[in-house]
């Protein structure tokens, strides 16, 4: 007995020890530079707008940056891997369409619905890596051609029509806040620590950098390659399909054209974040500041009062300059 | 005056001092060899040579002209041909040889096809070189498509500095007294070679001067007749090597382990033989004789078409690579960067990636058992790394092949296959490569298969060779009966 309080005692020092070295490490890392250059945005926003940091606008940015957020992280397990998923949009649309479908036109419980949408949304992206995989495809064009089909089959089941007539029970993931949290933003928490532990903790994750750094020399140590991307594409789409859902919850109709513009967000926040598009290097955690600086610069923009047509140029000229940025400090001096 | 002059050419990376105030004087006409172990700095100087890396401190002069090593500073006056190949596969030798077009081969937009393909012959022919300048690359010979490198420095008609960087390594005796008549034939028209090999025995046969570098600093100079192989051998690893020191393990063989019956599949058909417990068995054979294919399919990498493999006495299911490692059997590749290493990941996550089963419990890493094992490989396999967190792609190559075979190790296999485990490794790490496979075999009583393209290597290390030429088996013999003779003309197929 004392043994093993012993033990887990020194345990718990060594994670203490581990987590000081860590926070020593922080303000050097990349990460560290990631967190600060979201610091001086947000700084610079409260500047420009005095509304930017009212309680009332915090919770609007919290709310919005949850969408964004899930999927910049579904979208960066995929790049980890050396994956990429076109269709994320489509899939969140489906998904929470699918959802709808269950619980309004169906009568089925609200909750089974919810989960039913989710496993759909994994369903969809299995498909892609299972096509991918079986077939040797290229990812960005198999899963373009997929955006195309899976956006047609949102418009086939709905006519084009949005579905409402959510019981409040289940709007109030969308809509309601818990201590003065959005819920969203608590389901963007959960996903986070989710895929932080599969990524950094589990023998899954640790395979699917390796896969990324290498995929032939994965397939030399005996990681069942297929199977991972697989898995990980199945749970990309999963994530991708409650985030769809969180956002019909939000605004109470399941429209199918939730999901349309959250590709490239969904690419821009783990590349921002420090994922390399080619894979295997690079952090959930880098992924998630990423979403989170492209959600701030989205909001201060609008509060701003820069017209819609030049909101998509901001948000578009932020990816270049990241993806330009991203390249220059991965170039190694000689 | 010499046509080359580096003086005290210093170059620092990340913690590790790579050059430190090496010289290189080459004159012209001559075929100035460097030689070192894996990290000694060679490929490090070449590149600020050829203007690839600039230097932190240092002068360097061309033909008399002073260049500045601080900055890049490409320069037609040297051509580098790379070790590993490095072409176009998908266009013909002629685009190969003088991509980038140069003006006066040009006309309009296009190039002048008929007089390049003239020049490229007589390239061709130079090189001795079985192929015409439409071929496209992907289909010709492995060992032509290195000469055909060679070719491409040839082509530069500027080049007054030709570096050679381990050409021989896929070429055949015959290929490689065919690129030293080349190198000869340069040398007569006043070209200047710097020469980089591990290979003593191609020193000796075509070098005029030697430099020996060794941890980053030129440690011998001396032309070639002056000094022996014992000299050079003592200059590079700091100690006297015994070359004809044998290796093989002496205890009596054990059980059957490996049981292979009649295996066909892509590139080999038939192949028949047996390893028992604690010996090492040599597979001799040219390059693409079919070697690395039997053993990626035996070991799951490459699908096997048919035959029968028992294990222990056991039925061996093939098709998986997980399956096999799980069964005891593991295989270390030839292509350690591209099919070995992870290389953004650190030493440990390297070494942990293939011990889930060591390292982890429910599918969750405990990082503490993995340090544990990652510190036990770097100390029993003497790796020269500043820490188990350091990125593998920091390492040396020697250093990076015994992480492999330690974490190989640390899988308990009992038939471990090496496919060319000193290819680019120096004298002393293959040394200790060599001891490694026979305390294996002594001590663990693990079934080594060597596959081996230098027949010195498979008769110091091995109890028994099997020969392999165009996929098939040719001859299985236990190494006292034979001698490097017969298992070479076991494998160019002369006795059939």
């Amino acid at each position: 007995m004392n043994a093993k309080t012993n033990e887990s005692l020194h345990r718990l020092r060594a994670f203490l020890v581990r987590l000081r070295s860590a926070w020593k490490a922080w303000p050097g890392s990349q990460l560290g530079s990631l967190t600060l250059v979201l610091g001086v945005i947000i700084f610079v926003s409260s500047l420009i707008s005095p509304q930017f940091l009212t309680p009332y606008n915090i919770t609007i940015v919290l709310r919005s940056l949850a969408f964004v957020g899930i999927v910049s992280l579904a979208q960066g397990l995929l790049l980890l891997v050396g994956d990429i998923d076109a269709s994320i949009g489509a899939i969140a649309g489906l998904g929470a369409v699918i959802s709808a479908f269950f619980m309004v036109k169906f009568g089925v419980d609200p909750h089974v619905s919810l989960l039913l949408g989710i496993v759909a949304g994994a369903l969809l992206g299995a498909f892609n890596g299972l096509l991918i995989t079986a077939f040797r495809l290229t990812a960005l064009v198999l899963t373009i051609g997929m955006l195309t089909a899976y956006n047609g089959l949102n418009l086939a089941i709905t006519e084009g029509r949005t579905i409402t007539g959510f019981p409040s029970n289940v709007t109030v993931y969308g809509q309601g806040s818990l201590f003065g949290f959005p819920i969203p933003a608590l389901f963007l928490l959960g996903v986070y620590a989710l895929v932080w532990f599969i990524t950094k903790t589990t023998v899954f994750g640790r395979n699917m950098y390796a896969i990324g750094n290498s995929i032939e020399a994965a397939k030399m140590v005996g990681i069942r390659t297929q199977r991972t991307r697989i898995i990980t594409y199945a749970l990309s789409g999963g994530l991708a399909g409650l985030a769809g859902i969180l956002m019909s919850l939000r605004i109470a109709s399941a429209q199918p054209s939730i999901g349309a513009i959250w590709l490239l967000p969904s690419i821009a926040g783990p590349v921002i974040g420090g994922i390399a598009i080619t894979g295997g290097i690079g952090s959930v955690t880098g992924a998630l500041i990423g979403g989170a600086i492209m959600g701030v610069i989205a909001n201060i923009v609008v509060l701003g009062g820069v017209s819609l047509y030049w909101q998509q140029v901001i948000n578009g000229g932020i990816v270049v300059m990241a993806i330009v940025f991203d390249s220059l400090s991965r170039r190694t001096k000689v | 005056m010499h046509l080359l002059e580096a003086v005290n050419i210093t170059k620092r990376f990340p913690g590790v001092l790579a050059l430190n105030g090496v010289d290189l004087k080459v004159g012209e006409g001559e075929i100035h060899c460097v030689v070192g172990e894996n990290g000694a700095g060679k490929s490090t100087l070449v590149k600020v040579l050829t203007g690839l890396y600039r230097a932190e401190e240092g002068e360097l002069s061309i033909g008399g002209t002073n260049i500045n090593v601080h900055t890049q500073h490409l320069t037609k006056a040297v051509a580098y041909v790379p070790q590993e190949l490095d072409l176009f596969v998908n266009m013909t030798v002629t685009e190969n040889l003088f991509v980038p077009f140069r003006s006066k081969d040009r006309a309009g937009g296009l190039f002048r096809r008929k007089p390049l393909q003239r020049k490229a012959q007589v390239i061709i022919d130079k090189l001795d070189m079985n192929v015409r300048p439409t071929d496209v690359v992907k289909n010709i010979p492995v060992s032509d498509q290195q000469l055909l490198q060679v070719g491409r420095a040839l082509a530069i008609e500027d080049a007054r500095i030709i570096i050679l960087d381990e050409p021989t390594t896929s070429l055949t005796k015959e290929e490689t007294r065919r690129l030293f008549s080349v190198i000869r034939k340069l040398k007569e028209q006043r070209k200047s070679i710097i020469f980089i090999t591990h290979k003593l025995d191609e020193i000796f046969a075509i070098g005029d001067v030697v430099s020996v570098l060794r941890n980053g600093e030129l440690v011998g100079y001396a032309p070639l007749p002056e000094v022996d192989y014992d000299w050079i051998i003592k200059k590079m690893s700091g100690k006297e090597l015994d070359m004809t020191k044998r290796y093989r393990p002496t205890k009596p063989p054990g059980e059957i382990l490996l049981d292979v019956a009649n295996l066909s599949g892509p590139g080999f058909s038939n192949v028949s033989f047996t390893l028992r417990e604690g010996e090492v068995l040599g597979f001799a054979g040219l390059v693409g004789a079919g070697r690395s294919e039997i053993m990626q399919a035996l070991f799951g990498y490459l699908p096997a078409k048919s035959g029968e493999v028992h294990l222990f006495g056991k039925p061996y299911r093939m098709g998986s690579t997980a399956n096999a490692i799980r069964q005891g059997l593991v295989y270390l590749t030839e292509e350690r960067r591209s099919f070995g290493i992870f290389p953004y990941l650190s030493v440990r996550t390297n070494i942990g990636v293939v011990l889930p089963r060591k390292t982890a419990r429910w599918g969750v890493i405990s990082r503490q058992w993995e340090n544990r094992i990652s510190q036990k490989v770097m100390t029993e396999y003497d790796v020269k790394a500043p820490s188990t967190e350091t990125l593998i792609r920091n390492l040396s190559g020697g250093n990076q092949q015994k992480v492999l075979i330690g974490r190989s190790m640390e899988a308990e296999p009992r038939v471990l296959i090496f496919d060319e485990p000193t290819k680019g490794i120096d004298v002393k790490t293959k040394a200790d490569i060599y001891n490694l496979m026979k305390r294996l075999a002594e001590d663990q009583r693990v079934g080594i298969i060597l596959v081996s393209s230098e027949i010195e290597e498979i008769l110091r290390c091995a109890n028994r060779v099997v020969s392999i030429y165009q996929g098939t088996v040719v001859g299985e013999n236990d190494i006292g009966y034979l001698n490097a003779e017969k298992i070479v003309s076991s494998i160019i197929g002369v006795n059939r």
